[in-house]
């Protein structure tokens, strides 16, 4: 106790060295509890976006991602239906949506591009809420009337390209599963963006049952579990994989490509960051600990005249480098809580990503775990820096520490 | 109480060898206040360290109460800490800490309790006339407070020996009398021990004996109640040191 209430006077004795010195920890925990939970809400961002874009798990038949299919839905999976009604009942699943992979090419009577095309039934826009950006028209409907073409709701770029719109016929020509050419026609209904350039030149969506017409099967490419909670993804798949032996069952995180190579970048991103702020920290406090203890070798001298142990001597400082790290760490916590509710409040958007056509919202989360680490770190950075200054201090003889000037 | 025999201290500078002690034998006794003198660079200070256990890097043997100190560094800063209090020519109080803080610190190290910590600290300062000033910091104090702070500090765990370096010499005349009569009062309560380096001759007159050294060498060590007229001469290194002593 006495020892810390002496590290605290020390603290006072030269206030605007203290202040200072203080004053890096704060920025210093500010930039990694800033920085990391940005990096944090990115990430979630791009958790929630693969996982509602891919479905938390997806269900296919063994092998499909690995193989080359011979013809359309030679992986398919049957009798999609009655996995559908399955797990619908499950309070957890928020959609159970089957999908349909398929290629070829579309034209509109005098042009002809090619397509990448999925099949989705109508509750997919339900589920996975605005996944696209309607430009024109609006989503697939629920159902078609009869007698009237099926709907397909077209990329803008492909849009642009066969120079259609909203209430125009184009035609899909592709091969059935059986090696035929097929072909159709849809209305278009919509034309959307979908932010990455690469698909608004080519994507197609359309409804299932069309889908399944046009390659002339009854099978669907995947089958894809929306949850309620991204967090209740592992316990599902473990469940869902021991129920249905006959398929795979890939969660969300194996299929998202961009999260992973994204994550992996800004996790060395961070990790570079948090070695860099570390060390200016680290060299902070040794300068500053490194004076303190030089002014004051004719006190460390006085002490250890009286019989305070090497240890203690070291002890006293090391508490002083202590108390600097978690006033710095606490107030650079309050520091960040107020940066994040300052940013929830102004409502301040990033730029488009490379890549994308539209910004996002900046946000910071807080991480409880982030925080600890990053406190426990900064804090001990303090403490050891203090601890090697004050060593060297104490080492020096007594008689030598009383008469420095 | 406290012996030291052949003691030889040798301090080397790069490839000069300095002797600051060639062979010093002495002792002190309990209750004794002993004045160590000589003129600068006789070893005094040297001396002094090397009995208050600051310097262990010396040759010949130091005895407390007959027991052969070793040069083990816990061991002696263990003696340190508990039988031995020290009081400097620059009073070296702990510029962060109160006086009652600084008084209280030895107490701190030798684990007793908070109350009874409060009771001696208190009672000890109202002795050296500090009561009213204990929450002061040293800045806040004049020079002869805070040695009499430093006496304080240096007396409060009633060590068995106090060192002390050139106690008035940056005192004026009627503080240092002050200090030096405290001391010696304190001294005479708790029949302690004092082995004081000094200049000073209203400190020497004051001691029950006197060990003179020059050049590291031990001139005389039964200099008893010296006039001061005679002490000069000695402390100002003339050239008949010797002789004069002699007369004594």
């Amino acid at each position: 106790m006495q020892s810390i209430k002496l590290a605290w006077y020390n603290i006072l004795r030269n206030r605007r060295r203290s202040f200072f010195t203080i004053l890096i920890t704060i920025v210093a925990t500010l930039v990694l509890l800033a920085g990391g939970g940005f990096g944090l809400y990115m990430y979630q961002g791009l958790e929630e976006e693969s996982a509602r874009d891919t479905g938390n798990l997806i269900l296919t038949r063994s092998g499909y991602f690995e193989l080359e299919e011979d013809y359309p839905l030679q992986y398919g999976i049957s009798a999609y239906k009655d996995i559908q009604q399955q797990y619908l009942k499950d309070e957890q699943i928020k959609a159970v949506l089957p999908h349909v992979d398929f290629q070829g090419l579309i034209s509109n009577g005098e042009k002809t591009a090619i397509f990448m095309g999925k099949g989705v039934e109508h509750g997919e826009f339900l589920a996975k809420g605005p996944f696209i950006n309607f430009t024109d028209g609006r989503a697939l409907s629920s159902e078609v009337e009869s007698g009237s073409d099926p709907e397909i709701l077209l990329a803008s770029g492909l849009a642009k390209n066969l120079k259609v719109g909203v209430g125009d016929i184009v035609t899909l020509l592709s091969t059935t599963t059986e090696n035929v050419m097929n072909a159709m026609d849809f209305k278009v209904k919509g034309i959307f963006s979908t932010g990455v350039p690469e698909l608004e030149k080519r994507m197609i969506y359309t409804d299932v049952t069309s889908a399944q017409s046009l390659l002339d099967s009854d099978l669907v490419s995947s089958i894809s579990i929306h949850l309620f909670d991204i967090k209740q993804t592992a316990d599902k798949l473990e469940q869902i994989q021991t129920e249905n032996t006959d398929v795979e069952v890939t969660p969300w995180w194996v299929r998202a490509f961009y999260y992973r190579d994204v994550k992996n970048l800004f996790d060395r991103i961070f990790a570079l960051l948090g070695i860099i702020i570390s060390l200016i920290v680290f060299l902070a406090i040794s300068n500053t600990m490194g004076m303190t203890v030089m002014e004051r070798t004719r006190e460390i001298g006085t002490l250890a005249a009286m019989g305070t142990y090497r240890y203690e001597i070291t002890r006293n400082f090391t508490l002083e480098g202590l108390m600097i790290g978690l006033i710095g760490t606490l107030s650079g916590i309050l520091l960040t809580l107020g940066l994040i509710g300052l940013l929830n409040f102004a409502n301040i958007e990033m730029p488009p990503p490379p890549g994308s056509t539209q910004g996002f919202p900046i946000a910071i989360n807080f991480s409880l775990e982030l925080t600890l680490l990053s406190s426990v770190l900064l804090t001990i950075i303090c403490a050891v820096a203090a601890w090697l200054a004050a060593r060297s201090g104490s080492r020096k003889p007594i008689v030598e520490a009383l008469s420095y000037v | 109480m406290l012996r030291f025999e052949n003691i030889v201290k040798t301090f080397i500078q790069g490839e000069t060898k300095t002797r600051a002690l060639k062979g010093v034998s002495g002792s002190v006794h309990r209750g004794e206040t002993v004045a160590l003198c000589g003129p600068s660079g006789s070893g005094k200070s040297t001396l002094l360290n090397i009995c208050g256990l600051l310097d262990m890097d010396y040759q010949g043997d130091l005895f407390f109460n007959n027991q052969k100190i070793s040069k083990d560094l816990h061991l002696s800063t263990k003696i340190r800490r508990e039988r031995i209090g020290f009081i400097f020519q620059r009073y070296n109080l702990i510029e962060a800490m109160t006086a009652f803080e600084n008084v209280e610190y030895p107490l701190i190290l030798s684990s007793q309790s908070k109350s009874e910590r409060k009771q001696k600290v208190l009672s000890i300062l109202e002795q050296v006339g500090l009561a009213g000033h204990e929450y002061k910091r040293p800045d806040q104090l004049s020079g002869g407070q805070q040695q009499r702070v430093a006496v304080a500090r240096a007396l409060v765990k009633r060590p068995a020996l106090v060192i002390a370096d050139e106690p008035t010499a940056n005192l004026d005349t009627e503080t240092a009398t002050v200090v030096i009569d405290l001391m010696r009062e304190l001294g005479a309560t708790t029949q302690t021990t004092f082995l004081v380096a000094t200049h000073d001759s209203r400190m020497t007159e004051r001691c029950h004996r006197a060990i003179y050294l020059r050049d590291g060498l031990l001139v005389s060590k039964e200099i008893e109640h010296l006039e001061p007229q005679k002490f000069q001469k000695l402390t100002s290194g003339a050239k008949h040191a010797e002789h004069q002593i002699g007369m004594v």
